[in-house]
Parts: C-alpha cells; structure tokens; sequence
C-alpha cells in the first residue's frame, strides 16, 4: 500500500516538475519574443556559468569562451522569438552558442568544429608545444590540478563537449542531439568514445 | 571467464551511465562485479572519472555577466531605435504594392492611350509597363539586400573590433 501511495506521489512529483519547466520555458519565449530586458538579465545571470563552462570546453579557450559568452546572449536578444518553449532554454542556449563557434572557426579556417576535433587528428584543437600546458589546461588548473581536469583537456573537443553536455549540463541523449543537430546514435557513440578516452587518460595518468 | 564475458561488462558498465540499463543486465553486471576484479576495477575507474567530471569547476571571469548584460542592453536600445524607420519602410513597401496591383489596369490603359496617341510601337509601351511596375520592387529588394549586408558587416566589425 504504502509502495503503491509512494510510487503516486513521485509520478504526480515528476509530472509536476515537467510542468513546471514547460511553464518556464513557455514563460521564457514569451519574454524573448517581447525582447524583455529583465528577462534577460535575469537569463544571463542565471546561466552564466554553465554557458561559459560549456565555452570553455568546445572552445579550448577562457577568452575566446568569453568573447563568445557574450555574443552568444547578444544572439539570443537578436533571435529571441526563434524560441518557442517547446525544450529546455540551456538546450536552445548551447545551440547557439555551438553554432556561433562553428561560425568563426569556419570564417577563421573554412573548416567545421567537426572537422577540426576529428579525433583521428592528433590533438585537435590543442597547440603546437605539448610540454607548454594548453589554455584550457591553464583554466583548469588554476582551480584544481585534479586528474580528471587534466584529461579532460587532453581530450578531443568532440568528446569533451558530449561529456560536459551529459554529465554536467545532465541533458537528455535527444535534447543533445538537438544541440549537436546530429542523430541520436552519432550522440551516444560519441559518448561512449568520450568516456572511454577519459577513463583512459585518467588511468595512463594514474600508471605514469 | 572468457573475454566476451569482459567485453560485455565493460560495455554495460559504460551503458549504464550513458543511457541505463535493464533490471536483468543490472543484476548480472553487479554479480559479475563481485567475482571479477579487473571488471570492478574498469567500473571504479569510470566512477570516478565521471564524479571527477560532475564536480570539476572552471572559474568565473569577474565581471563577466554584467559587461554582457551592459552590451545586451546598448544592443537592445539600438534595434528599438531602428525599429520605427523598419517598421515605415514595411508600410511604405506593402502600400506601394498594394497602390500598384489596384491601379495596375488603370495604368495599362494610360499606356495604351499614349502609345496609340504617339505612334509608339506596342512593345516599347508593353515595356515602359512592365518598368512601372517592377522598378518599385526592384529598388525595395535593393534596400532589404543593403539592409542585410549593413547588418552582417556591422556584428563581424563588432567581433573583429573585440
């Protein structure tokens, strides 16, 4: 019995709680479609670590992530009516964000951020002198010099971003795969790369 | 043990952290855990890769927030200066065309008149229409066109002036 009110309450908690994220995120296109300027400044506070977070690991940069953290909100003011409140507001924020990346690295380069993280590639987006620590390595240790940060920035920008996307912003495979615009699959063989080159730096790191 | 039965563990350990398991493969990975020590070992290490990476911070820039909302406000005050002249443009574009379909029969006949009043050949005068009316459109896709371009040049002038 007491299995069973359990089991009602948590699915009545769970509905609740998807309610109320529609509700916000409904409540959120609404104030971009109006170009709301509390709103957004509300938004830009709110996300500010997790959207530059997210920067800092495709990017491989902590200034260059902040160039692009603030022309990523300065695009969400510009597009803000292109929300409809359908997924979740970080989801449609990292889209941006990804694709503003992707936009310079194509104007720098005339390459994709996909093809410049080929992980076939050796060390894609890190820098030339493998003894000098890379920007993102400086970024992270500047706060701890745990393993886990030095792996992480010795793997690809791909897999990084897939990790970061799944484990710290905790988005589901399909709204991932929405920020990514790839199919599921591609997301979750990215994932399984990722985590397996993580496990593998952290465990070359412990041996060496 | 053979090495599929590894294989499988070390699969349904990554599995279980990427998008879940079923109730039945929890049971035999956990079973298998318990008998094999290298397997255990793989699922300890990607624990703790993943609790390494779920409380990994990455500081704050100072300041960073409010010089961004600063630049989303001066950017806002802009488009709602623009706005007004855009939304003009817009009204006098849909008058225009709307001027133009209703007088459109009215016009064909004026230049029919001065054509035959003239002498001038049907085909100049069938042109001189067709000038009439596509001129107006022409010219109000050159101002959206120009429009455009002042756009895109002025965000990649703010991105290079950073």
């Amino acid at each position: 019995m007491s299995a069973t009110t359990s089991c009602l309450t948590a699915n009545r908690s769970a509905t609740l709680f998807s309610t109320l994220m529609a509700d916000e995120a409904k409540s959120i296109a609404r104030g971009l479609q109006k170009r709301d300027p509390d709103l957004l400044d509300h938004l830009i506070e709110l996300y500010q670590y997790r959207l530059f977070r997210y920067l800092v690991y495709i990017t491989g940069s902590k200034e260059r992530a902040e160039d692009f953290f603030q022309e990523t909100w300065i695009r969400v003011l510009e597009r803000g009516h292109q929300y409809d409140g359908k997924s979740k507001f970080e989801a449609w924020l990292f889209a941006i964000a990804r694709h503003l990346v992707i936009d310079w690295q194509r104007s720098k380069k005339a390459q994709s951020l996909d093809s410049l993280t080929d992980p076939e590639q050796e060390h894609p987006l890190q820098f030339a002198n493998e003894k000098e620590p890379s920007p993102l390595q400086q970024v992270l240790s500047q706060e701890s010099e745990e393993n886990v940060q030095a792996s992480m920035s010795q793997i690809p920008a791909i897999y990084r971003e897939v990790l970061v996307l799944r484990f710290q912003e905790e988005l589901q495979i399909e709204e991932m795969a929405g920020v990514l615009s790839v199919p599921i699959s591609t997301v979750k063989s990215r994932l399984y790369r990722g985590l397996d080159a993580l496990r593998g730096r952290l465990q070359g790191g412990a041996a060496s | 043990m053979s090495d599929k039965i590894h294989d499988r563990a070390e699969q349904l350990i990554a599995q279980e952290r990427v998008e879940g398991i079923s109730p039945a493969d929890h049971d035999w990975l956990s079973a298998h855990l318990q008998d094999c020590a290298q397997c255990a070992n793989h699922a300890r290490h990607t624990e703790h890769a993943l609790r390494g990476l779920r409380t990994m911070a990455i500081p704050m820039p100072t300041g960073l927030a409010s010089r961004t909302q600063f630049r989303v406000q001066l950017r806002l005050q802009e488009i709602r200066e623009r706005e007004p002249k855009r939304r003009a443009l817009w009204l006098a574009c849909v008058v225009s065309w709307a001027f133009g379909i209703v007088s459109a029969p009215y016009v064909w006949r004026l230049f029919q008149w001065f054509g035959e009043r003239t002498g001038v050949p049907k085909l100049v005068w069938e042109v001189g229409f067709g000038l009439w009316w596509t001129i107006p459109a022409l010219f109000f896709v050159i101002v959206v066109f120009m429009e455009k371009m002042r756009q895109s040049s002025e965000s990649e002038l703010t991105r290079q002036s950073k």
